[in-house]
């Protein structure tokens, strides 16, 4: 945890990142910590582990609009772990607060330039944060780039490293890339292989075209339409099963 | 570089103060001078006190994966790997709606003639509601967790340090800005007044404050994929979750919903011989049946329960996108 110095009697005083107000310890004096001058360093801790990385990303794969078992087909080319920086602003402007992220590495890995705001338990980032063996990313666009084009006055600026898996993976001779969230758990993912909906479409459309010819049908002969909507059941259950089971 | 700690002292006798957040007075212990605070405004933080323990959040879990149309042998083969406890921030206002809304409603009635009048009737409802608005302070990321559902409960900081605590990292004025048009949207529907002529709303801020609410993580794992729950840390119920679905329900659905609309078609069309609306209501609910069941065939291979991102196969969200398509359609008539 990282410390201050107590303005009245100069003892080390710990705090963490959401605090305001804290209570020197020593003299018992109230301090406030003014962060709109400083620039801070925030880590959130990984809280998936590879095994579960994996895991988070075998469920999207099986979600309904991936490839037909991608899960399962997929080969998971490599994986990283990274900290990845991400620029936390938080501004007065107008006398209205308003938060502002940037990223702080250039990158082309999906989600990350669009991740507003990461979710997770930020911890100051010194000497005793724990980095559990991650790459840290350096940052290289700066800080002052973004602070000038932005509006109103600072309140308090900080860079976070934000922990992710990078994962690619190879599906028909094709490489794609997933990252994936370890603080919340999301997965981000810009192009992945998709499912066709035809053979969906095509069971649902058939269905419904047999069912309303047969309820027609049931005016002329009762008989013979229920004999065909007796096949039909058993035809489109059959037909839908097979093809959400394998297609 | 300025000092981050700035100590508190009262500015009339020198004597430290101690501030508590979100608090804009303050009387000095030592002189009894009234001070009052500017600067950065801060808002009152509470946090609930965790009731769930280890145990019950598994049940509540376990209890859920039971429940629906999610796998049948998830009971048999998913396998609960972690189960963990954090505090999520939400941002809570309290606000007041005042004012009046005046307006007419149009009744039609059709007389022994079988000639139809319009009646003007003019309306005039006075509003003073007070309104509960939750939202929460961070990226939700893929727990599944928007706003709060249980305000009630015990408020104590005991577990603060033991369990994780995500912090706030949304503008506290864009959520009050959000929680206010939420209130006044929510005071003009209650009006019921179909035509408004004239209105004037005031929404009034009584209390914004920031929530620590203690939810449980129940990850799980279905044949090498991982799914998760979360369970309310407060009433030990199910908030959201991931769960896998079953090929089998997604066949019986598409079955029941071709066989049922294509009917409920077919009969439209038997009876258009009635009355020629008949046939395009027939019509129109076989469609809106087959869409429904379609969209749980085509997305129902994972069930997902809760405010996520994206949810395509739960009814709520089909329902929506019905709703909107019927309006883009009135709208096109007109």
């Amino acid at each position: 945890m990282a410390s201050i110095k107590c303005p009245k009697c100069a003892a080390p005083v710990a705090f963490d990142a959401g605090t305001k107000f804290i209570k020197c310890s020593y003299c018992d004096s109230q301090i406030y910590i003014d962060r709109s001058g400083a620039g801070f360093y925030y880590g959130v801790p990984f809280v998936i582990d590879e095994t579960n990385a994996m895991g988070l990303f075998r469920r999207w794969a099986a979600g309904p609009k991936k490839a037909k078992d991608l899960d399962k087909r997929a080969q998971v080319a490599s994986v990283q772990k990274q900290y990845f920086p991400v620029y936390m602003l938080r501004r007065d402007v107008n006398g209205k607060e308003q938060v502002f992220f940037e990223p702080a590495g250039s990158t082309t890995l999906p989600g990350l330039h669009a991740l507003k705001v990461p979710a997770g338990d930020l911890k100051i980032f010194d000497a005793s944060f724990d980095t559990g063996g991650a790459e840290l990313i350096k940052p290289d666009i700066e800080m002052v780039s973004y602070v000038d084009s932005l509006p109103g006055k600072p309140k308090e600026q900080a860079l976070v490293f934000f922990p992710i898996w990078r994962l690619s993976y190879v599906f028909e001779q094709k490489r794609y890339d997933v990252v994936v969230d370890a603080s919340a758990g999301e997965v981000f993912s810009a192009v992945f292989p998709t499912r066709s909906s035809a053979a969906y479409i095509l069971v649902a459309v058939f269905g419904f075209l047999a069912f309303a010819f047969e309820g027609l049908l049931a005016l002329d002969s009762m008989a013979l339409a229920l004999v065909l909507m007796m096949l039909t059941v058993i035809g489109v259950f059959a037909a839908s099963f097979t093809v959400a089971r394998r297609l | 570089m300025a000092d981050i700690s700035v100590g508190l002292n009262c500015p009339a006798c020198g004597g430290a103060v101690s501030v508590v957040e979100g608090e804009s007075t303050l009387l000095c212990p030592y002189c009894s001078s009234t001070l009052f605070i500017e600067g950065d405004q801060g808002v009152t933080t509470m946090a609930f006190k965790n009731r769930v323990n280890r145990e019950s959040a598994l049940k509540a879990s376990r209890l859920w994966w039971s429940r629906g149309w999610k796998a049948r042998d998830l009971k048999r083969v998913g396998r609960t790997t972690e189960v963990y406890p954090i505090y999520l921030p939400f941002w809570r206002a309290m606000t007041r709606v005042a004012g009046w809304i005046c307006g007419y409603e149009i009744r039609r009635h059709t007389d022994s003639k079988g000639r139809v009048h319009e009646q003007k009737v003019p309306k005039e409802v006075m509003i003073l509601n007070d309104y509960r608005f939750s939202e929460i302070a961070t990226d939700p990321g893929d727990l599944g967790i928007r706003s709060l559902r249980n305000f009630a409960g015990e408020t104590s900081f005991a577990d603060f340090d033991m369990i994780p605590t995500f912090e706030a990292t949304t503008s506290k004025d864009d959520a009050l800005a959000r929680a206010r048009s939420d209130a006044q949207s929510r005071a003009r529907s209650s009006a019921k007044v179909s035509r408004v002529t004239m209105e004037r709303l005031h929404v009034l801020t009584r209390r914004l404050s920031m929530v620590y609410y203690p939810i449980w993580v129940v990850r799980y794992t279905y044949r090498d994929r991982m799914y998760m729950t979360t369970v309310d840390g407060v009433t030990g119920q199910v908030l959201s979750g991931r769960a896998p679905g079953d090929p089998l329900f997604q066949s019986l659905a598409i079955t029941a919903g071709t066989s049922v609309g294509g009917l409920a078609a077919a009969l439209g069309i038997i009876m258009s011989g009635i009355a020629a609306e008949l046939m395009i209501v027939g019509l129109l609910a076989g469609g809106v049946i087959l869409y429904i069941t379609y969209r749980f065939f085509r997305h129902g291979s994972e069930i997902v329960e809760g405010e996520f991102k994206h949810k395509p196969a739960s009814v709520s969200q089909t329902i929506k996108e019905l709703q909107s398509a019927a309006r883009t359609l009135q709208e096109a008539y007109r």
